[in-house]
């Protein structure tokens, strides 16, 4: 692949790729970070890349995530051992205000269920897609966008 | 449950605009491509060098086979000083010194292109 063509591809999906980051890390500049490290990995391997463009930069994205959260152990409480607490009240009028009750409650839901919400429900992937990205079985995937709704409709009041 | 969907669809995160990310991926490339640069020089340089390990090996090996050939082993006579004594003992194990030469030429040729490889 050269570069141009490259570009060109980033280009067209750049901005699906830093909001899927975005929805996964919760801040927008980390999300950006991760981006150009997954796209830097991506330029590297271009050689070596055949099939769907998109989903494997969305898997390389997915892999630096991942190693992101290895490197810096997360902050944020896992669900399990959290008591559940409304983070916002949905319902109100206010976009900034939804969309930061809705990135508090994702920040509260486990990786895999984050990860599935996201490329579900924000990059309109199929699950089979999904499983391809997070490289899990179908199944799971379904499970882990079951069990990550649940979790959401505990956190966000509707 | 539709309304939690509903809810996921209608509120997807935004992101900044492109302008400033697409200046960085590129300046990040940039440096991407450098080092692609210097790693592949590095390695013709590899190559080369390992071609001139080879052949001195080889040219090393072919003058030790030569000079083998020209002077025959000479018996050391029990009358001479020991500095004749220790010059045509070199003499005698003279095949066994250049080869080690040639050997060890070879060798370092291999370690530091082993070195070069572990710098990067």
């Amino acid at each position: 692949m050269t570069r141009e063509r490259f570009i060109s591809e980033v280009r067209a999906c750049q901005g699906r790729l830093r909001r899927f980051l975005t929805s996964l890390c919760g801040d927008a500049a980390l999300a950006d970070d991760l981006a150009q490290e997954a796209l830097v990995r991506a330029y590297v391997n271009s050689g070596r890349f055949i099939g769907n463009f998109k989903a494997w930069l969305f898997r390389i994205a997915y892999n630096c995530f991942i190693d992101n959260l290895r490197r810096v152990p997360a902050s944020s409480v896992s669900f399990d051992s959290y008591e559940v607490q409304h983070v916002a009240d949905a319902s109100a009028s206010d976009d900034a205000f939804r969309h930061e009750a809705l990135t508090r409650a994702l920040a509260r839901i486990p990786e895999k269920e984050r990860t599935a919400i996201a490329l579900h429900y924000f990059e309109d992937l199929s699950v089979k897609e999904i499983a391809s990205i997070m490289q899990i079985p179908a199944g799971t995937v379904k499970y882990h966008l079951s069990v990550g709704r649940d979790h959401l409709k505990q956190l966000i009041r509707l | 449950m539709k309304d939690i969907e509903q809810f996921l669809r209608d509120n997807a995160p935004e992101t900044p605009d492109e302008g400033q990310f697409m200046i960085e991926t590129n300046a990040r490339l940039n440096a991407v491509e450098g080092i692609k640069q210097t790693v592949d020089s590095e390695r013709r340089r590899g190559r080369v060098a390992l071609i001139i390990a080879l052949v001195t090996g080889l040219v090393l090996g072919c003058l030790v086979t030569l000079v083998v050939l020209l002077y025959p082993i000479q018996p050391i006579r029990p009358d001479q000083s020991i500095f004749i004594k220790a010059v045509e003992s070199l003499q005698n194990g003279k095949e066994f010194l250049f080869g080690a030469i040639a050997c060890l030429a070879i060798a370092l040729g291999l370690v530091l292109l082993s070195k070069k490889r572990e710098a990067f």
